[in-house]
């Protein structure tokens, strides 16, 4: 039926299509973007040569402040570096907000690949257990599952992941509902593609960009639901490095020694800030819509 | 309408009391044992068995929930291992305070999230400056945005208090809980405006993420429909930009940043519970953060059922705006 | 330049409400840019009715966005030239005056009214905003033809039907009496039925309220319908500009003659293959120096593709951009030998592509092999109507046999169930009752109508082809020999074969698809409007195409379309749908020459075509959610007697009394 030319002058050009979007002018301060979640990754790898200093043991005098006696950031109530444990700190955050993320593309983009192309009966009682979890707020359930489950980091993680992967789920299965419902799909089964031929061929590579875009933006708010679940004590112990922790312990020094609560908070903000300018420059490039 | 209300009333329903089953299964999982927890390590193996009895753990597991809902129905949530009273008197006393904050925030959050949305949508001077600040604001944890403003606020400037919800010795009690509303109900504005100052600080550090995210969905929301032919139509009419985005491209973006609000009630709350630690508000979320190192289940299992049944209350009543939005969605 | 303030060689009475002159509009894409418009002079005079004809970028549309001073697009476009409307500037006034100019000159219909309404917002007060007063919208709604006005007041655009809706833009483009409204294809979205109505509706209200049209069309038939002159844009200039019959019947361009030429009406010639234009509209973020049409010019000479013609006076009011003496060109697109209006199925002989021709001679006698049998098939979908889950009677009782190498067509308006009932067949939707059955060779393919959407986008149109070969245990290396077979088949390049469907064009995709449909190729070909989506000189070509590989593969064809002069030139026999009914089948050409069920004959009154003024029959078409009782058509049915709303009245398709293979299913067949 529709014969008509499209209201706006062709927004996509045919000399444009096929263009990597990284080779387009406008993209390149995308890619810079993006580009900062290796520079992260990196420095978090490199934590334990990049610090200067042990970030358990005390290595000079106490609550030095930011720049004096070569320490960086300053130094604890016990002397240890403060720019030590906050890379170190760094390091933990990061990997765990990956390692989240990474379990909740796998197990929510599994059940709603499997919703969404089985459809019928299926997607319902997914779907229904995936909404009945997002229908609860995710980190006061992980809050819960935490204190049921006996602190630990690796219990905060459990926990965190239970609570995260329904939201990807939606996603992938809300694109794969969306792609079964073009002709391509029909096209492919009449061509006498199968089931999962169809489910992993020609449907779920297109979920995959909407599912990294999800992911990429959603870095920063894990990163920053993480802190806050160490500064409530639901961390490693002490006298681990973490950044969220290291803020609680150390409220009492906040109207003298500023530095020793405030600059795990200021790690945490350029962490979360760095992952949220990666997922708009990830969106960006992906999204392209 | 009536039908729809029903409906998503009926489904939240179903929600809270999954959300009891999800409370129960993890008590049980718990490694701490509520017995040992009550009566200390030191107890007789004879009062451990007689407390088990008495707390019905020697029963079926279905008789057990069974029980676990009927006391829930009556308010009874269990003992607090810390504070070895009701946990629902607990929470009596400490919901009217955290109640007030989270509205308070919620209520910065949208008004932050429309100036965001349309200042960068009709251009208002200096919306990009703000927009960046919200940004930066957004990626901070709720913690640092605290203890940061404690810094300049109080400690360096004196403009607002750091703790507390008033300053006032026996500020009015009832009948909403809410000092500031229940300040002007007794002719105390001053009340009002001292619980309005101790507000302000946590309420504003609660509502930045929240804002940004809104504001952001607000804000693509209204560029995607300012591309959207009805706008063509609204223009080519001769009505004004404002006439275009304020009668028409609103109420068709409403939706995104609704479902978007909901969502963040969620993580809101877990930044209610950090900052009401913080600046040592007599709310549910501070009661949480001290009986998170106590291991005091009782006391987080109830704390996370009220902050549910508020989180899909809330939702709820999302849902119901949207249909009133949009009168295309239907039951 | 300005070649066309003196084209306005006509009295100096005609007064002009809008003014183009020398505009050009480029739009900046990152490093591209867009030449959507390129020196386009043209009036609107008081009264008229401009038609804007053009196939997609030919920069029609950006056109009538200038006259509103409404151009988009993020950065704005370069712009160069005026545009007036009413005397005010449009392109370079202030935002403030051309929302004036708007609110008291300009009126505006567009194409999707779907999409053009605000969705949120009841009808009655979007039509406020521009009327100014309650009582005036109501006025105005009345004024368009919707009845019960003042209750579709408070409907939301989503309650009302796709004709009422385009009413609704209507009632709110002529408030306040504007000078020119600029209808940006007002009808494409409609069937064909609703879009005589609009039409005729847009005719009445220029005689009544004497403001101007600018009629933004793709279909030349469209324009021809209601235009007082004609101009032809291509691709981003002025073709041919002219009083509306000359440019028809006499153009002096060969762009508009060839436009003319391949456009499809119930009068085309079905013996042999349809005209086409070939090549494809030039690249606008490159044009040729030359002429633009050059590149597709079958009397294109040396120096057309050098110097770039302007367009000139080559009789009063009638301009033309082409070196070539009007003359030439109409010399060379003079009508082939007078063909009678109607070819016999007889003239139709056998190497002719677009006619029956799939079996042998021989086998005519003998009862042909059937491909395809459907015997009483019924569904009903289960769909959601305001808050109530109710049934929409897709199909009720069809039955229909397509025979080995046959061609059929299914025409229908939307709601008839004829997609419907191609999916049943290809086995997409189960049947709730009845039966397929199928002929033994390979299983139906599918044609569908959005190629691009039928091909997967991440994967090559390599793969996507020898998909279909998966069981036929071929090497790589076999089957990518078949793959390039195919394409070459359809006439691609072997290299399409590595290209993803997003990198082809319109046309190139379709045939992708064919090329995937044939490459082992089926007993039954099932092509679902596969050329609406299509620009004129496209359809043609992927007709020639299906017409073509049906006789080379011996596939029987199942062509659903909305247009009756598609399916006159592609089918053997026409069936006609209504409300999941076949009302009408027989051979392609008789029933669009007599058609019997008055349905029929309504549809085929209402065809847009040159020099006929197409009847439209009044009211809304039923809805298959509730269809009428008896037979559905009655409510509208203009001969209808009581008994045909009979509820255990059942039409049956009877034979034609005195005609072979001609079955109608109304009761005054019965009766005879």
């Amino acid at each position: 039926m529709a014969v008509a030319e499209p209201y706006i002058a062709p927004a996509t050009p045919p000399a444009r299509r096929g263009r990597p979007a990284i080779l387009r002018a406008h993209g390149r301060l995308d890619v810079a973007a993006a580009s900062l979640l290796v520079l992260v990754t990196l420095i978090a790898l490199l934590a334990p040569v990049l610090a200067p200093h042990n970030p358990i043991q005390p290595v000079g005098l106490p609550m030095q402040s930011p720049g004096s006696g070569g320490f960086l950031l300053g130094t604890d109530s016990i002397g240890r570096d403060i720019l030590s444990r906050v890379l170190f700190g760094w390091r933990s955050s990061w990997f765990a907000a990956l390692a989240v993320i990474a379990s909740g593309l796998l197990i929510g983009g599994l059940i709603g690949l499997v919703a969404g192309t089985l459809g019928g009966v299926a997607d319902t009682v997914l779907m229904r257990i995936t909404d009945g979890f997002l229908a609860l707020p995710a980190p006061v359930v992980a809050i819960a599952v935490v204190a049921a489950l006996g602190g630990g980091f690796v219990h905060t993680l459990i926990a965190v992941a239970v609570v995260w992967w329904p939201f990807y789920a939606r996603i992938v299965r809300g694109e794969i509902r969306l792609l079964a419902a073009r002709p391509h799909v029909e096209a492919a089964r009449l061509a006498g593609a199968g089931r999962l031929r169809i489910a992993v061929r020609h449907l779920l590579p297109g979920a995959v960009p909407a599912a990294v875009i999800t992911a990429s933006l959603d870095v920063g708010n894990l990163v920053l639901t993480l802190a806050a679940l160490s500064f409530l004590g639901l961390g490693q112990p002490q006298p681990a490095p973490e950044l969220g922790a290291d803020t609680a312990h150390n409220l009492t020094y906040l109207l003298q020694q500023w530095w020793i609560p405030v600059m795990p908070g200021i790690a945490v903000m350029v962490l979360a800030l760095a992952a949220n300018i990666a997922g708009d420059g990830v969106r960006n490039l992906l999204g392209d819509r | 309408m009536i039908q729809l209300i029903a409906k998503r009333l009926a489904a939240a329903a179903v929600i809270v009391l999954a959300l009891t089953a999800v409370m129960f299964f993890l008590q049980k999982i718990s490694p701490v044992d509520p017995v040992h927890a009550m009566l200390g390590p030191s107890a007789s193996p004879a009062a451990i068995v007689a407390e088990q009895k008495r707390l019905g753990l020697d029963r079926p597991f279905l008789a057990q929930y069974g029980s676990y809902l009927n006391g829930l129905l009556h308010g009874n949530l269990g003992m607090s291992y810390r504070t070895r009273r009701p946990v629902s008197t607990d929470l009596g006393s400490f919901l009217p305070a955290t109640a007030e904050l989270s509205v308070y925030a919620l209520i910065f959050a949208l008004i932050l999230a429309v100036i965001l949305a349309l200042g960068s949508t009709l251009r208002w001077p200096g919306s990009s400056v703000f927009r960046l600040l919200l940004i930066a604001g957004a990626s901070a944890p709720a913690f640092l945005l605290g203890i940061v403003g404690i810094l300049i606020f109080y400690s360096k400037l004196g403009w607002l208090p750091a703790t507390g919800r008033t300053s006032v010795l026996n500020p009015p009690t009832g009948p909403t809980g809410f000092l500031t509303i229940d300040g002007l109900l007794h002719g105390e504005p001053s009340v009002t405006f001292d619980a309005f100052r101790h507000l302000l600080m946590p309420a504003l550090a609660v509502a930045a993420i929240p804002a940004v995210s809104i504001g952001r969905v607000l804000r693509s929301s209204l560029i995607g429909q300012m591309r959207a032919d009805y706008v063509r139509t609204a223009r080519a009419k001769g009505l004004t930009e404002r006439q275009v985005v304020l009668g028409h491209v609103l109420r068709n973006s409403v939706n995104a940043a609704l479902s978007m609000t909901g969502l963040q009630v969620g993580l809101m709350f877990s930044g209610v519970v950090v900052i009401e630690e913080i600046f040592g508000w007599p709310g549910i979320g501070q009661y949480m953060a001290q009986s998170i190192p106590a291991a005091d289940f009782p006391a987080i299992s109830g704390v996370t059922l009220l902050l549910g049944a508020g989180y899909v209350a809330v939702n709820t009543i999302v849902d119901i705006l949207q249909a009133i939005a949009d009168p295309r969605i239907n039951a | 330049m300005t070649t066309l303030d003196t084209a306005a060689s006509q009295p100096d009475t005609m007064e002009a409400v809008a003014r183009v002159e020398n505009l050009s509009i480029t739009f900046r894409r990152g490093a591209l840019n867009i030449q959507a418009v390129r020196g386009v002079s043209l009036e609107v005079r008081r009264g008229e009715i401009l038609g804007l004809v053009g196939e997609s970028g030919s920069g029609k549309s950006v056109l009538g966005m200038s006259l509103l001073g409404l151009l988009p697009g993020e950065p704005a476009p370069v712009t160069s030239g005026a545009v007036t409307v009413c005397g005010k500037d449009m392109l370079n006034g202030s935002a403030g005056l051309r929302r004036a100019v708007r609110r008291q000159h300009l009126g505006a219909v567009f194409q999707d009214p779907m999409t053009s309404l605000n969705p949120t917002m009841r009808v009655g007060r979007q039509v406020i905003e521009a009327a100014g007063s309650e009582d005036e919208a109501v006025r105005l709604l009345r004024a368009v033809g919707i009845p019960d006005a003042t209750r579709r007041m408070a409907s939301f655009p989503h309650e009302l039907s796709g004709g009422l809706r385009q009413r609704v833009m209507i009632a709110m483009a002529i408030a306040g009496r504007p000078a020119l409204v600029i209808a940006d294809e007002p009808t494409t979205a409609l069937d064909v039925m609703v879009q005589a109505q609009v039409l005729a509706l847009l005719r009445s209200l220029r005689d009544e309220i004497g403001c101007s049209f600018l009629m933004i069309t793709h279909d030349l038939g469209v324009a021809a319908q209601i235009a007082d002159r004609i101009a032809v844009l291509y691709a981003g200039r002025i073709a041919e500009l002219g009083p509306t019959a000359t440019v028809l019947h006499a153009a002096a361009h060969p762009y508009s003659a060839a436009l003319t030429r391949s456009r499809l009406s119930l009068s085309s010639e079905r013996g042999r293959p349809l005209v086409t234009l070939p090549g494809e509209v030039p690249d606008p973020a490159g044009p040729p120096p030359g002429c633009p049409f050059e590149p597709r010019c079958a009397l294109a000479r040396d120096e057309c593709s050098v110097t770039m013609p302007e367009p000139v006076e080559v009789a009063p009011g009638h301009l033309s951009a082409c070196i070539l003496p009007p003359g030439e060109v109409a010399a060379a697109f003079a009508p082939a030998p007078p063909a009678s209006r109607i070819t016999t199925l007889d003239e139709a002989a056998a190497d002719v592509p677009a006619a029956p021709a799939g079996r042998p001679a021989s086998a005519a006698a003998a009862e042909p092999a059937v491909a395809a049998r459907v015997q009483d098939v019924a569904k009903t979908f289960r769909v959601k109507s305001g808050r109530r889950r109710v049934g929409l009677q897709a199909l009720r009782g069809v039955s229909l046999q397509v025979a080995e190498g046959e061609s059929v067509a299914i025409v229908g308006e939307s709601g008839s169930g004829k997609s419907t009932m191609l999916r049943v067949i290809a086995g997409l939707e189960r049947a709730d009752r009845g039966g397929i059955t199928l002929g033994r060779g390979a299983g139906p393919q599918m044609v569908f109508q959005d190629a691009g959407a039928s091909l997967t986008p991440w994967l090559t149109v390599g793969a996507l082809i020898g998909e279909r070969l998966r069981h036929a245990h071929l090497g790589a290396a076999q089957r990518g020999e078949r793959v390039e077979e195919a394409l070459a088949h359809v006439g691609l390049p072997a290299h399409v074969a590595r290209a993803r469907a997003t990198q082809l064009s319109g046309g190139q995709r379709q045939r992708v698809a064919l090329a995937r449909a044939t490459v082992v190729p089926p007993e039954v070909l099932l092509c679902d409007e596969p050329t609406s989506a299509l620009d004129v000189s496209l359809a043609a070509v992927v007709l020639n195409l299906v017409a073509r590989l049906r006789r080379e593969l011996g596939m029987a064809v199942l062509f659903v379309t909305h247009d009756l002069s598609v399916a006159r030139v592609v089918a053997d026999r026409i069936a006609v749908m209504y409300l999941g009914r076949i009302v009408e089948l027989g051979p392609a050409e008789q029933v669009v020459a007599s058609p019997q069920h008055p349905y029929t004959k309504a549809l085929v009154r209402a065809v847009p075509d040159l020099g006929v003024t197409p009847a439209a029959l009044p009211g809304e078409p039923a809805s298959p959610l509730d269809p009428p009782p008896g037979c559905a058509f009655n409510p509208r049915c203009p001969v209808a007697e009581p008994a045909c709303a009979d509820p255990d009245f059942l039409p049956r398709l009877i034979k034609l009394r005195g005609e072979q293979d001609r079955t109608v299913a109304c009761i005054r067949a019965e009766v005879n």
